[in-house]
């Protein structure tokens, strides 16, 4: 090492938990050279709320609005797994038309993480612009959530077995509207964003995470599929009836930052056709299917899994016999995806890190439980 | 009054039907116990009747597991022997038990053979009353076959199975959070320090013996500077 | 050539700000003046609890079956009720429900047997203190009462 009068020792900073870029209480240690980054360690756990222990204490229904406050951003989908977790344990399955609308919302809600994950990810990078704009289509897609079930972040929409409410009047063709002006925005945000030389700058070729370091490290979601693995478990272990949707799984080669961008951008415009065909299918029949009231499944154990817009949710529910889970476990997709932050940020710059930290795409109401 | 056997709204006696979807309604006692009202199976649309209830067969203890057989189990079987207890298949989903010193063997057997190159989730479950009381369980999924497989493995408090990370990195975080919630420590592991609890905290908090209200008071007194938590 | 042309004259970041200044038009404005004008929230919107009376006795619908309490899972209701001894049917004398615990999943509501317990519309349920978040029997048939806006 060439020697220099500047001190080159090493720094520790601290990032967060208080961080605007953090995404919530993410709090990193960062170990610097210079600008470099050469090793970060995640404090994670501020917002712990002991989900699993609630559970345990809970019955099977009671639990169901515990696990929107996961993932807020996309409560619907965790609600979709905890009921189909239950429901396999159960040996149930919901009636054909509550699986139709439990598609559509679960794909309305998809668009709103990405979207919820476009602005804030490019607030972090310093463009402005697009967060008021997808706020502006987020708010079309959480009206469609109040009008269906009465709330717009944390839902409650699906029960075990099936449906508690049925849609409203003008569901479908809202969706429809919906769907209509969403494509013709995607198109906004990638004039916006894809063709921007500081976007680019700031994306393309930062923290790369190849497909076989995504397997080692459990990644799954959008950052497997950018590293040009085509998995998706809506394909390769379908529920809901997800396998008679036409809908292609984007993937991209570069595993970068900027190709998650562009395979998040491409899922949004599947979701749209996947939500067109729902609504199409949309045919009168109940919607719950027959449950006893009070809950008890036999005792047994189910892993359960479900392609959540930040990667593989699963829920592991073992049960007693009695009315309450002896032990819900939650498979997290944001905290498993979170181990590789280190991966990709050690070498890179710390403007990299901010960068590397969107573009996973944590919710640490998810990563702490 | 009455009730609407669809909408379960409540109507005066002399209405006849619903004035919502024309059901006809049923009458319905006012002093209403539990009995009354349990009879009426909500939210299921079709019944007019309530339903009658099943006279629930009494639950069995243990899981109705059928056995787990194919080329997999079979190659299993042949190079682990005794150190493999069960194979188990429960709702479609494969699992084994094993021995805690064979589940990480196996874990790479999978890995390098098979193709289980996912480690999905590392997880326990405590019970108190079994001498081992505690169970972990490894998840583990493979691109190539598409499959989902479980692996189990029984272990004593105290014991210090093995660490998985050499095998899988992704264990590394599964395995500290196993740590924290059941007091499970890893051989090996890297790192053994607590992940979402602070680490000065007392107790893990998903052991069975752990009160759901009885988290440590003393640290958040100290800590957080308020009375409790709770 | 061309592509060098484009970078000379910022052709990418034109584009990108025309697409901004096309919001400004006022038709494309979707800002909501919230005090000032009120937002219309949904019907089934999941808002302040209410105990609905029948209007025509004004007498409470609840027949304190306690499915509600029993219902939610934070524990918050809490029902009061004696039996009369006349006509032997229990009557409710209290009925409590602390908002500052209800996470609004609506499971109480699912419960009730004869739609007397309902989560409304209101959703100014701010208050200057814990105890004003716990809601008793008479806030509950009387509804909330928040402090109007004013300029």
């Amino acid at each position: 090492m060439p020697e220099t009068f500047l001190d080159s020792t090493e720094l520790v900073l601290n990032m967060g938990p208080q961080h605007p870029s953090t995404h919530g209480v993410l709090r990193v240690i960062v170990k610097l050279d210079g600008e470099k980054v050469t090793g970060t360690e995640c404090v994670i756990g501020y917002l712990h709320r002991g989900v699993e222990k609630i559970g345990e204490n809970r019955t099977y229904a009671m639990f169901n609005p515990y696990v929107d406050r996961m993932d807020y951003v996309a409560a619907v989908s965790n609600g979709l797994g905890y009921c189909l977790a239950v429901e396999q344990l159960l040996k149930v399955e919901a009636p054909a038309r509550a699986q139709v609308v439990r598609v559509i919302l679960t794909e309305l809600n998809r668009i709103a993480s990405h979207l919820l994950w476009l602005g804030t990810h490019a607030l972090d990078i310093g463009a402005l612009t697009p967060l008021f704009y997808c706020m502006r289509e987020r708010e079309d897609i959480m009206m469609i959530f109040e009008k269906y079930c009465g709330a717009r972040l944390t839902t409650h929409a699906f029960r075990i077995g099936g449906l508690q409410y049925e849609t409203y009047q003008g569901f479908e063709q809202e969706c429809l509207e919906f769907c209509d002006k969403m494509l013709p925005r995607v198109d906004e945000y990638e004039e916006l964003l894809t063709g921007n030389r500081i976007w680019q700058q700031r994306l393309v070729n930062v923290g790369v995470l190849s497909a076989a370091d995504c397997k080692a490290y459990g990644v799954t979601g959008p950052m497997l599929r950018a590293a040009g693995e085509k998995w998706d478990l809506r394909k390769a272990q379908p529920y809901s009836g997800y396998e008679t949707y036409d809908f292609e799984i984007p993937t991209r080669t570069n595993a970068d930052s900027f190709d998650r961008y562009m395979v998040r951008i491409e899922e949004m415009r599947q979701s749209v056709r996947i939500i067109q065909q729902g609504v199409g299918r949309l045919e009168a029949g109940p919607v719950m299917a027959k449950v006893p009231k009070v809950i008890k499944p036999p005792v047994g154990e189910a892993y359960v899994s479900i392609e959540a817009p930040k990667g593989e949710l699963g829920y592991y529910i073992v049960s007693d016999g009695s009315t309450q889970p002896y032990r819900v476990r939650v498979r997290p997709p944001s905290f498993v995806n979170l181990q590789s932050l280190d991966k990709m940020a050690r070498g890179g710059l710390v403007a990299d890190l901010v960068a590397v930290i969107g573009t996973i795409d944590i919710v640490l109401g998810e990563v702490d439980r | 009054m009455k009730r609407c056997p669809t909408c379960q709204a409540t109507f005066p006696d002399a209405t006849e039907r619903c004035p919502k979807d024309g059901a006809k309604l049923a009458a319905m006692s006012v002093t209403m116990g539990w009995d009354a009202v349990e009879a009426p199976a909500e939210a299921s649309p079709a019944p007019a009747k309530p339903a009658p209830k099943p006279a629930a067969p009494k639950a069995p203890a243990v899981m109705e597991t059928e056995p787990w057989e194919g080329e997999l189990p079979d190659a299993l079987k042949e190079k682990f022997g005794d150190a493999i207890t069960g194979y188990f298949r429960y709702v479609g989903q494969s699992f084994l038990t094993a021995k805690p010193e064979a589940a990480v063997p196996i874990l790479e057997f999978l890995k390098s053979d098979w193709g289980f190159d996912y480690l999905v989730d590392v997880t326990a479950t405590d019970d108190p009353a079994k001498p081992e009381r505690f169970e972990l369980v490894y998840i583990l999924y493979s691109f190539s076959r598409n499959e989902r497989i479980r692996i189990k493995a029984r272990v004593k408090e105290g014991d210090k199975p093995a660490t998985a990370v050499p095998v899988h990195i992704t264990a590394d975080w599964l395995e500290r959070e196993v740590f924290d919630m059941f007091g499970i420590e890893f051989a090996g592991h890297p790192n053994m320090t607590r992940i979402l609890l602070p680490d000065e905290w007392q107790g893990h908090p998903l052991r069975k013996d752990y009160n759901i209200l009885g988290m440590d008071q003393k640290w958040v007194q100290e800590n957080l500077g308020i009375e409790s938590g709770q | 050539m061309r592509d060098f042309l484009r970078k000379i004259f910022l052709v990418d970041l034109l584009e990108g700000l025309w697409v901004t200044l096309r919001a400004q038009h006022p038709k494309n404005i979707v800002t909501e003046q919230y005090p000032a004008a009120r937002p219309k929230v949904a019907e089934r919107y999941r808002g302040a609890p209410r105990l609905n009376i029948n209007p025509e006795n004004g007498e409470t619908l609840c027949i304190a079956c306690d499915l509600c309490a029993l219902a939610c899972p934070e524990n918050l209701i809490v029902v009061g009720w004696e039996r009369n001894a006349e006509t032997k049917r229990k009557e409710l004398t209290t009925f409590t429900y602390d908002t500052s615990r209800c996470m609004f999943c609506g499971l109480c509501e699912d419960a009730c047997p004869v739609d007397a317990l309902e989560l409304t519309q209101d959703f100014e349920l701010a208050s200057y203190s814990r105890e004003g978040q716990i809601f008793d029997r008479q806030i509950l048939e009387e509804g909330i009462h928040p402090t109007p806006y004013k300029h």
